[in-house]
């Protein structure tokens, strides 16, 4: 879809933005720039619509050179989302979101209709439409940014540092309203941003940029954290990119131990003996309908007079639980090291307890995943996309299940 | 105070209010033309507002009655000479004010309209003039409060307005005459300012109505700001 | 003919030069009475800017009146002072000053308003005072709008200066007025140009006043911006 043909940007004083960039962004994906301040990713991005030209080289957009289009034309029929939004005060909200459709001919009526479908898409109530940009949230305007951006239902949507100026929660919903969006449009997305942590959230590709304007590594976010191409791109990752790599490894990959699992009904004798036989400390009792309910000791119920129930053992809280079916690896880890006896409970979407995991189902689940995987460069390599059961780490949703 | 002399005056009264309301509105707005080209060549492009800014300093430093006399062996005792100073005036006060408007207009906005396709002029005209506009009008309601009170100047090179009451009344010491002449300027001049203010509050809905807004600056320099000191 | 034709036809006079109403006279007349105003004008200003601009009271005031004074027609005040109290001092005085304060007070006032609001946190944590944080931080970053206050009061007064010449002050308006009388216009525009340099020079003063007054490092920062 865009084309970087050895593209260079190179300043009157000498300075060289961007240096000789060959770089293809797919279809219908997310690719992201990312890298320090000064590195040409914002150049790189600015090129695509012509608001920066190229000193030399060749752009293609659809396989056309942009530099053949008239600026105005090829800018309508690309979305621009900036940090600031940008938003023009003295319009409305409606009015702001509908400006491409009007440059486009539009008439008044198609253009607010249009704007109010895209506030619904973008999760605006639909009476903000004619508000004034003041009047709104810094959330809120960004939604508006996007929503503006989309439309004219523009093929290339050009993001530059879009959740930067927000604060961390807000910006954590709007990523997650991001990829909701492509979930369901595919656009073409470049989103430039200096935070790593967000490239790799968001991006189905993502550019490291050294400074000086050269790529230093282009790959899904699961590779890069697989294998970095040298020491400055693992410095970039930053420290714990084992432990994130893990949000890319599916939980259902774990096999999970359902032997030390007994019902509160069950005897607390035949519990302990249970739990003796399997060479365990602990069993996890469960409630009437498969709900965790607590980890009791075989010390414990062996103390307990006889005809007692397990359930009336004292019970340590079962900590976090982890869905086996759509969390990830890194959840599943993050839940046993929560849990007060190491060992994490894995639950179905109904909330029962399917198995348990411990430290040594972890090595041997991370172990398998990294047999299958693979490696970055070679011939047999599959990309490994969305939809390919590598799931993203749904962080704070499943650190707040409890 | 002879509160009887009014309505036995009331045509003339009638008749230099009108003079004087020509002679201070009509060069605020020819004045508002000329600057708007100006002021926005200036705001696009840095280096041209500094001598221009020296230009108008200079030429605002001039005190009305001297301009005055400057302009009459080429346009005579009449209303054109006011008319001319006080528009020259109206521009040293609006070329500043025009500037600071287009200044006004936040950077990721003019980024976010050329991003969008708008072409120059149209992005001038739909985005970045309705957005200047009210730092526009600040200038403009000083320019027209300064011509109206200035006009009455124009009095003494005998280019009549409400002017002439203020003389007329002195020569004959006969305050009532003076505080009519006098009065009315003030009046002409707010209810000139007040128009303008509501003619702003119309045309912007879309500014917040704090009133941090209205303690900001309503008087645009027609001199150098520090900022822009030409060297 | 033109303006400096007229003017010059007068200014060639020698006698023009001479005697206590000759041209030299005339201009340190005019600079003595717009000095003397502008003074008293910025004695009333500066201060009062000062203190709305640092307690932020009155502000909304400021702006306004400042606007509503220059509707004040220079001829009524003239006018109305002298007709109460003759032609004297005050007569003149008042109208001079109370034209220029509103130029002078809502420069003063911005510039001390618009001090960076952390540098006056920053003053008040260390444990200025508040009048030390006047005199140390505020009027010092505020030294260029203040500078400027002074140069368009001084505008003014020189303006007002020499239309009082109508109600019987000396100085350059003077030729204007007694030349307008005479129907002499060598005389009204030879005044008139004396006037308009006088302006002038007035003003580059202040830019010199500017560079004297107004601290090297802030001086340095407008230069660059």
């Amino acid at each position: 879809m865009i084309t970087f043909e050895s593209v260079t940007k190179r300043y009157p004083d000498g300075t060289v933005a961007v240096d000789a960039l060959n770089l293809d962004v797919p279809d219908g994906q997310t690719m992201v720039l990312v890298g320090p301040s000064g590195c040409g990713k914002t150049t790189t991005l600015r090129m695509i619509n012509r608001l920066i030209e190229p000193t030399s080289g060749r752009i293609l957009l659809d396989g056309q050179d942009i530099m053949q289009s008239n600026p105005s034309t090829l800018r309508r029929g690309i979305g621009y989302v900036i940090q600031q939004a940008g938003l023009f005060p003295h319009r409305t909200i409606e009015d702001n979101i509908g400006t491409v459709p009007l440059l486009n001919g539009w008439g008044r009526g198609k253009a607010r209709a249009r704007a109010r479908e895209l506030m619904t898409l973008v999760g605006l109530e639909e009476d903000l439409a004619r508000r004034y940009p003041y009047q709104l949230s810094g959330g809120q305007q960004q939604r508006v940014g996007v929503a503006r951006a989309l439309a004219a239902d523009p093929p290339v949507l050009l993001m530059d540092e879009p959740f930067s100026a927000v604060d961390p929660i807000v910006r954590a919903t709007l990523q997650d309203e991001l990829l909701r969006l492509q979930a369901e449009l595919h656009k073409t997305v470049v989103l430039v941003t200096h935070d790593v942590e967000e490239a790799i959230k968001v991006g189905d590709q993502v550019a490291i940029f050294r400074p000086g304007g050269k790529i230093a590594q282009l790959d899904t976010p699961e590779r890069l954290l697989a294998a970095p191409a040298d020491g400055y791109v693992e410095n970039f990752l930053g420290f714990d990119r084992g432990i994130r790599r893990l949000s890319f490894l599916a939980a259902s990959g774990l096999s999970l131990d359902d032997q030390a699992v007994v019902g509160e009904d069950t005897s607390a004798s035949m519990a302990a003996d249970t739990a003796r036989r399997a060479g365990d400390e602990y069993v996890l009792v469960t409630g009437p309908g498969q709900q965790p309910r607590g980890w009791a000791t075989a010390s414990d119920l062996e103390t307990m007079p006889s005809g007692a129930r397990t359930g009336q053992a004292p019970l340590e809280p079962y900590g976090h639980t982890f869905d086996v079916r759509t969390d990830s690896l890194r959840a599943a880890l993050d839940a046993t090291v929560l849990s007060p006896t190491g060992r994490a409970v894995g639950v179905d979407d109904g909330g029962q307890v399917v198995g348990v995991t411990s430290y040594e189902r972890l090595r041997a689940a991370i172990h398998a995943a990294e047999q299958a995987v693979p490696v970055p460069g070679t011939p047999g390599g599959a990309p490994a996309g969305p939809g390919d059961g590598q799931v993203r780490d749904p962080a704070p949703e499943a650190a707040a299940e409890s | 105070m002879m509160w009887s002399w009014i309505p036995q005056n009331a045509a003339q009264i009638r008749q230099l209010t009108l003079e004087s309301a020509y002679l201070g509105i009509a060069p605020a707005l020819i004045g508002l033309l000329i600057s708007l080209p100006l002021g926005i060549a200036c705001s696009r492009w840095r280096w041209l507002y500094a001598p221009v800014l020296s230009a108008t300093s200079v030429l605002y430093a001039v005190p009305s009655l001297a301009l005055f006399i400057v302009l009459i062996p080429y346009t005579g005792l009449t209303d054109t000479t006011v008319i001319i100073a006080l528009t020259l005036f109206s521009f040293c006060i609006l070329v500043p004010g025009v500037v600071d408007g287009m200044r006004s207009v936040p950077d990721p906005v003019r980024q976010a309209a050329t991003a969008m396709g708008f072409g120059t002029l149209r992005r001038l005209v739909q985005v970045e003039l309705p957005i200047a506009l009210p730092v526009v009008i600040a200038g403009l309601r000083v320019a027209m409060v300064s011509s109206i009170s200035l006009a009455s100047v124009g009095q003494l090179i005998g280019v009549s307005s409400l002017g002439y009451f203020i003389i007329d009344g002195y020569q004959r010491d006969f305050p009532t005459e003076i505080y009519v002449g006098a009065g009315l300027i003030i009046v002409l001049a707010l209810v000139c300012d007040l128009l303008l203010v509501g003619l702003r509050r119309l045309l912007t809905p879309w500014r917040p109505r704090r009133s941090s807004e209205e303690t900001k600056t309503v008087a645009p320099a027609p001199v150098p700001t520090p900022m822009v000191v030409a060297r | 003919m033109s303006f400096f034709s007229y003017a010059w036809s007068w200014l060639k006079q020698p006698q023009q030069w001479h005697g206590p109403e000759g041209i030299p006279v005339r201009i340190l007349e005019q600079l003595g009475y717009s000095a003397l105003a502008l003074l008293v004008a910025a004695l009333i200003a500066i201060p009062l800017g000062i203190l709305i601009g640092h307690t932020g009271r009155g502000a909304v005031a400021v702006v306004n009146v400042a606007n509503a004074w220059r509707a004040i027609p220079t001829l009524g005040l003239l006018v109305l002072l002298t007709l109460w109290l003759g032609f004297s001092v005050l007569a003149w005085l008042v109208p001079l000053v109370v034209l220029a304060i509103p130029a002078i007070l809502v420069n003063v006032y911005e510039g001390v308003a618009g001090v960076d609001p952390e540098l006056r946190d920053a003053a008040r944590g260390m444990g200025m005072t508040p009048w030390q944080q006047i005199r140390k931080v505020e009027v010092p970053v505020a030294m260029p709008l203040i500078v400027l206050g002074l140069r368009t009061g001084a505008i003014f007064v020189v303006a007002t200066a020499t239309i009082a010449a109508y109600i019987g002050l000396g100085g350059l308006g003077r030729y204007i007025i007694d030349g307008l009388a005479e129907n002499n216009y060598g005389e009204v525009a030879g005044g008139a140009l004396f006037v308009v340099l006088l302006a002038l020079a007035v003003q580059a003063l202040f830019v010199g006043v500017r560079r004297v007054a107004v601290p090297k490092g802030l001086r340095l920062q407008g230069r660059s911006s």
